[in-house]
């Protein structure tokens, strides 16, 4: 529920052929915005993260952001909450969960007069738009900072489920890991749940037995971090700075910066500029919607100024985190030399880079 | 090898703790008749009073303790529903679910994703530094549990109250003839087990990820609900259905971390599946029973002819 699922994004760009009209989209009254959460907003993980981004809105635009929180992913809840918001006179919408793209898209057919954003979404029409990030570019800097940590060669990071917006987080890791320290293994573990902190610390601790000595979370969970702290390992938090799990062991975490999308996005609605983008907004370093937050005590200024040299490759676009030539790990090519992982093959990811161990369980159709 | 076998009967106390524990609850419940769908909404009271507790600068141990109070507290309104009012008891079971699941919600919104000074292992007080790994990675609740474990059993076989007990849930109507009042003991049993379900979910929150979030439970209720068919009601089988079940999650995900292409969703499954195989076989062999008893779930009222 909490965490983007976007396994579907690939096929659901058969349901976008049509060309969308390039007018922008105009608001006809006073703006007014609400964000519908699929659970709490102040949830410490991907909620809290668009939380922020919408307090951003509030102050940056001035504007007063209703919010309805515990919609259930259920197309007949959540219309229920849009149409409510529409009739009292709301007009930019954000959701903010995969599991709202359908209903979400109905709506936005249903009210054309209303701007529909939805986070980690799959659908896109002339008044609609699904945003996500470029998560797996932060991740490959958190891998550069792990493996300068590691002092095993040794690093481990757990995971939700195997899917593209996943497994590209985990790649993208073992690569930065790899950029630093060409033989150093990863440990991936997927616990098959978004949202289960008794068993994320108990794979941290699996991963630890493994004889890892840094572990990252994919999830939203402090125990993770925690279950490292205790042990004397370093951890990498997600979605929002987690030092505060692990203040000794943290090394740094990937964070989202919503601010950075939704403030301008929703002011150009109310310009009148807004042009939804065909596939979705999809950024990542560059646009500053994701990032890694400040470091932990034990990182060096060795390898600050590595993650600034590759920052700064990844933002000009001299780097990339999936460039050819990449191999599975089974030695399947998947890009060839000269060339870099399509968006298209980036949402369907199945398989794992070499120097990752760990099982990815067949992909859930 | 023997490394990673270590590693894994290390940590298997850790998943079956709760599955027992909350598994023990419901026999209780379930022996006296009392249908129970409700674990997973007492754990979640219990996971996060016991949490809110410590988080409230309390002792470990008083979090453990405010947890299976709030367990107890919300199967009073369960108990009352079904044993005073006679609520139909799977409705009442499905509601209280829903209430745990809401109040810890409401109460605990401000208190999300707090880490917190848990209890502690073993190995990490003064006294436990020199045990081997085995023993050392466990929290003083594993012997609690195994000491409950004697205890349900004992009660429900070897004493007079434990014998009225199952007498109500075999019987309810010839039970109350010979003289066992029929509600209070029914109470009592929701009671022991909203008791039990409670520490089950302290020992989510406090004994193992020292952090509450919202829905922490994660279906661990569910899973116990299936673990008492499979148990056949009995103690013993609630231990080894704890171990079986909470053994193949921590053997699932070991095995992916170490590269081994295990069927996890297969494993996932298995609860419920060993839980129809143990229901088909019962079925099947004529005159064998299930071991259910058989007023589960029967609304006993003293006027109803038979």
């Amino acid at each position: 529920m909490k965490a983007p699922n976007t396994i579907l994004a690939a096929t659901s760009l058969l349901a976008l052929l049509l060309p969308l009209d390039a007018a922008a989209f105009e608001l006809k009254s006073a703006p007014k915005v609400a964000f519908i959460y699929a659970s709490t907003a102040q949830d410490g993980g991907w909620n809290e993260a668009l939380d922020a981004g919408r307090a951003a809105v509030e102050s940056e635009l001035g504007l007063d952001v209703a919010v309805a929180e515990n919609i259930p992913e259920e197309a007949t809840r959540l219309r229920a909450a849009i149409d409510l918001y529409v009739k009292r006179g709301y007009n930019i919408i954000v959701g903010t969960t995969y599991g709202y793209s359908e209903a979400m898209s109905e709506a936005a057919a249903a009210y054309p007069d209303v701007a529909f954003f939805n986070a980690s979404g799959v659908h896109n029409s002339e008044n609609m738009e699904s945003f996500y990030a470029r998560t797996y570019e932060a991740w490959y800097l958190a891998g550069i900072v792990a493996a300068d940590a590691s002092e095993s060669g040794k690093i481990g990071m757990l995971a939700g489920f195997p899917v593209g917006v996943v497994n590209w987080d985990i790649n993208g890791f073992a690569q930065g890991a790899k950029s630093v320290t060409p033989d150093i293994e990863t440990v991936a573990v997927y616990t098959n749940s978004w949202w289960d902190p008794v068993k994320e610390g108990q794979v941290s601790e699996a991963i630890l037995d493994q004889g890892a000595d840094v572990v990252a979370t994919d999830l939203s969970a402090a125990s993770a971090l925690n279950a490292a702290e205790k042990r004397g390992a370093k951890s990498i938090g997600y979605q929002l700075d987690m030092s505060a799990a692990a203040p000794e062991g943290i090394v740094t975490s990937v964070v989202f910066h919503w601010d950075q999308y939704l403030v301008p996005r929703i002011k150009a609605v109310i310009d009148g500029s807004w042009e939804p983008e065909e596939w979705g907004y999809f950024e990542g370093l560059s646009a500053g919607v994701v990032g890694l937050a400040p470091y932990g005590p034990s990182v060096s200024d060795e390898t600050k100024a590595k993650v600034e040299t590759a920052k700064a490759a990844i933002i000009a676009g001299e780097l990339a985190p999936f460039a050819g030539p990449l191999s599975s790990r089974e030695g399947d090519e998947k890009v060839a030399a000269g060339e870099v992982l399509s968006d298209e093959a980036l949402w369907g990811m199945d398989f794992f880079v070499t120097g990752i161990t760990g099982t990815m369980p067949a992909a859930q159709e | 090898m023997s490394e990673f076998l270590l590693a894994w009967l290390t940590v298997l106390p850790s998943y079956a703790a709760p599955l027992l524990l909350a598994g023990l609850g419901l026999v209780l419940s379930e022996r006296a008749g009392v249908l129970n769908l409700a674990p997973e909404g007492m754990m979640a009271v219990g996971a996060m009073t016991g949490a809110l507790t410590v988080l409230g600068g309390h002792d470990p141990w008083t979090g453990v303790l405010a947890g299976v109070a709030a367990g107890t507290a919300l199967s009073l309104g369960f108990g009352l529903a079904v044993v005073v009012f006679r609520a139909e008891q799977t409705l009442a079971g499905l509601a209280t679910v829903a209430l745990g699941l809401g109040i810890t919600g409401v109460i605990g919104r401000a208190h999300v994703q707090k880490p917190f000074e848990g209890l502690a292992r073993l190995s990490e007080t003064g006294w436990g530094a020199d045990l081997p790994r085995l023993i050392g990675q466990q929290t003083l609740l594993i012997p609690v549990a195994l000491v409950l474990l004697v205890a349900v059993w004992w009660v429900l076989f070897r004493t007079a109250a434990g014998l009225r007990l199952r007498a109500v849930g075999e019987d309810p109507a010839a039970a109350d003839v010979a003289g066992a009042n029929v509600q209070a003991i029914q109470l009592a049993a929701v009671l022991g087990s909203g008791a039990l379900c409670g520490l089950a979910g302290a020992y989510l929150s406090v004994a193992s990820a020292h952090v509450w979030v919202e829905g922490m439970v994660a279906g661990r209720g569910w899973v116990v609900v299936a673990l008492v068919i499979f148990a056949r009601w009995r103690p013993a089988g609630v231990l080894w259905g704890a171990l079986l079940f909470g053994g193949t999650e921590a053997l699932t995900l070991r095995l992916q971390a170490v590269g081994v292409d295990f069927p996890v969703y297969l494993g996932a499954m298995l609860p419920y599946a060993l839980t129809l195989v143990v229901l088909t076989i019962a079925s099947l062999r004529r005159g064998a029973s299930s071991g259910e008893p058989s007023a589960l779930g029967f609304i006993y009222l003293r006027q109803d002819k038979h």
